[in-house]
């Protein structure tokens, strides 16, 4: 993944987490994952085309789920339910917008997809020939990696 | 552009740290080890002198270039099964205790494992084969269990075993009471090769562990000449105790000017092998860019050499921190010859590469031991690169280069690299400088 993509992810990742919960957010190292990786239970996935072609994903247990989006809302949140849902993909949508801002004032010009949630257990997600950059933020609420694969439009 | 710099040691730090180092063995088809500082060498020798009346034990002694040791069979110490070995030609592990040199028997020897001593287990009071006492600990590595003998205790000095006066077997005993017969053992030459090919089996183990060089036909030739070297360096003790060992071993592998600029000369030899004429796009990959330095150089010579072409470099480093700095990369020295000057330009932040030459270079954060997507090659720039890796990924990233390059593609590795299926490659050669033409 190009380099300096790598950067404008990682600072809205950050910025939106540690704003929408008001906690402490904390950024583990980078590491990059081969083409196929397990997902932890809800994954939101948001698009991107343009001068490139990748995704997205912010991976968390489902249980992070429902306290991220208890936090959010202001309010005890029981299960997964429309709310949540609707919550977590508002949180993809917003991390996703402001790094493509940033990318922009770079020089890369990106388009979105609409943000779509996925859960289930045992899922795995795989991009042919693109390995993915995986951001882990960890917060009182739980691990949240932040998956973003992208390759150059050949 | 090593994966891990030899005067960078940060990352092993990260990793649990290596602090006991023991030869492995087996006896009996089991795995066992004895501490490397106890190991004075290893040997292979048949035809031991016996000593009448020795305990069933004593194989007999062996004269090791002119110093008379004793030769225990562990098998029969421990009361394990005794196969006979190959053309009666036997393991040997020669141990250096605190008072005398021995050498013991044992099945097959394994290699040189690096454990970190924590790991250590102390021992399960119900091991059968081996008596409790002789062993100093129990640590699993890579899946497999060994038991850590205590050859002090067991074969030291002034010691009672087992009702067996060990003492009876130190060496001072035995070469005044036995004289040598006709029968005196000696070292084969196929034993002293065997020897050599077992230390350079532990140098080659210990570079693993400590900086993650892997041997494979890459460097194997390398590996091989400059344990000779080596040998003529340090004499007996040529085994690689520590990391400071392991660089210093490994500090003559570096290519000139990898991880840095090149210089003018340098370049212009390299560029030679370029082709005189050549149009349209021109594709390169350099896998383990680390901070780009090089990456600019080739930028800066095949645009110098071949103005026309529409340059594109895929330069991959899987060091974030390094390839982070890459792309806005600033030149700090005064002059980096005259190839470079006319790609050079003053910026806001200080010296830079022109715009031409910084939009040729894609930086990537990849690890090339991952799936590699690749356009058709006209050139690689792989240098100190491969050797890092794991030997079963550089077959694939070989397989990979074979795949993706143009016929006629040139490819240049390390100075002290070859590929691994030298029958794909016409090797050229301009004063030194070698690199490889795809056929």
């Amino acid at each position: 993944m190009r380099v300096e993509y790598i950067n404008p992810f990682v600072e809205a990742a950050y910025n939106i987490m540690t704003e929408v919960l008001q906690a402490d957010v904390e950024r583990k190292d980078l590491y990059l994952k081969k083409t196929t990786q397990p997902v932890m239970g809800v994954a939101a996935l948001v698009g991107l085309a343009g001068d490139v072609e990748g995704r997205v994903l912010i991976d968390m247990s489902q249980d992070t789920a429902i306290k991220i989006a208890s936090t959010m809302n202001g309010e005890k949140l029981t299960g997964l339910d429309e709310l949540a849902k609707a919550t977590i993909t508002e949180l993809a949508n917003m991390i996703t917008a402001q790094a493509v801002t940033k990318l922009f004032d770079l020089g890369f010009k990106f388009d979105l997809t609409p943000p779509s949630i996925i859960t289930g257990e045992n899922m795995s997600v795989s991009n042919a020939n693109v390995e993915a950059l995986i951001v882990p933020l960890e917060m009182p609420q739980g691990l949240v990696e932040i998956n973003v694969a992208i390759r150059e439009r050949a | 552009m090593k994966h891990v710099s030899l005067k960078e040691t940060k990352n092993l730090k990260d990793q649990t740290r290596i602090d006991f180092k023991m030869v492995t063995f087996t006896l009996a088809g089991k795995d066992y080890g004895i501490d490397i500082m106890k190991v004075k060498e290893i040997s292979k020798a048949s035809k031991f002198t016996f000593v009448p009346n020795a305990a069933p034990f004593v194989k007999g002694v062996y004269n090791l270039r002119g110093d008379i040791i004793s030769v225990i069979d562990m098998r029969i110490f421990f009361n394990l099964e005794a196969e006979e070995a190959e053309g009666n030609t036997e393991n040997m592990i020669i141990l250096r205790l605190d008072s005398h040199v021995l050498s013991v028997i044992v099945d097959s020897i394994d290699k040189v494992i690096g454990i970190s001593s924590e790991t250590i287990q102390p021992p399960h009071p119900l091991f059968g084969d081996i008596n409790i006492k002789y062993i100093s600990g129990v640590v699993e590595n890579e899946g497999r269990l060994y038991v850590i003998l205590d050859v002090e205790r067991i074969l030291g000095d002034e010691e009672q075993v087992d009702g067996r006066t060990v003492e009876s077997i130190s060496a001072s005993s035995i070469s005044s009471a036995a004289p040598l017969s006709v029968q005196e053992s000696t070292v084969s030459t196929t034993g002293n090769a065997v020897k050599e090919d077992v230390d350079i089996g532990f140098i080659e183990e210990t570079l693993i562990t400590f900086l993650s060089f892997y041997s494979s036909p890459v460097n194997q030739e390398w590996i091989r000449s400059r344990f000779s070297a080596w040998k003529k360096q340090k004499g007996e003790d040529v085994q690689l105790a520590n990391v400071q060992d392991a660089e210093a071993y490994l500090s003559p592998f570096a290519s000139p000017f990898s991880g840095s600029y090149w210089n003018s000369d340098f370049a212009e030899k390299a560029a030679s092998f370029l082709p005189a004429d050549h149009t349209g796009n021109f594709y390169i990959w350099n896998p383990g860019c680390e901070s780009g330095y090089e990456s600019y150089s080739v930028a800066c010579l095949v645009k110098n050499r071949l103005p026309d072409v529409h340059l594109r470099i895929i330069a991959h480093d899987n060091d974030l921190i390094r390839i982070s700095t890459a792309p806005g990369l600033v030149v700090n020295q005064a002059s980096l010859g005259s190839l470079y000057d006319n790609f050079l330009t003053e910026g806001s932040r200080g010296k830079q590469f022109k715009k031409e030459i910084k939009d040729a270079i894609l930086f990537e954060y990849h690890d090339i031991t991952h799936d590699n997507t690749l356009p058709k090659l006209d050139m690689v720039v792989m240098r100190d690169t491969v050797s890092y890796i794991v030997p079963d990924r550089q077959q694939h990233i070989f397989n990979t280069l074979e795949e993706v390059m143009k016929p006629g593609g040139l490819l240049i590795l390390g100075t002290h690299e070859q590929p691994i299926n030298p029958g794909a490659w016409e090797k050229v050669e301009n004063s030194g400088v070698v690199a490889y033409k795809k056929k």
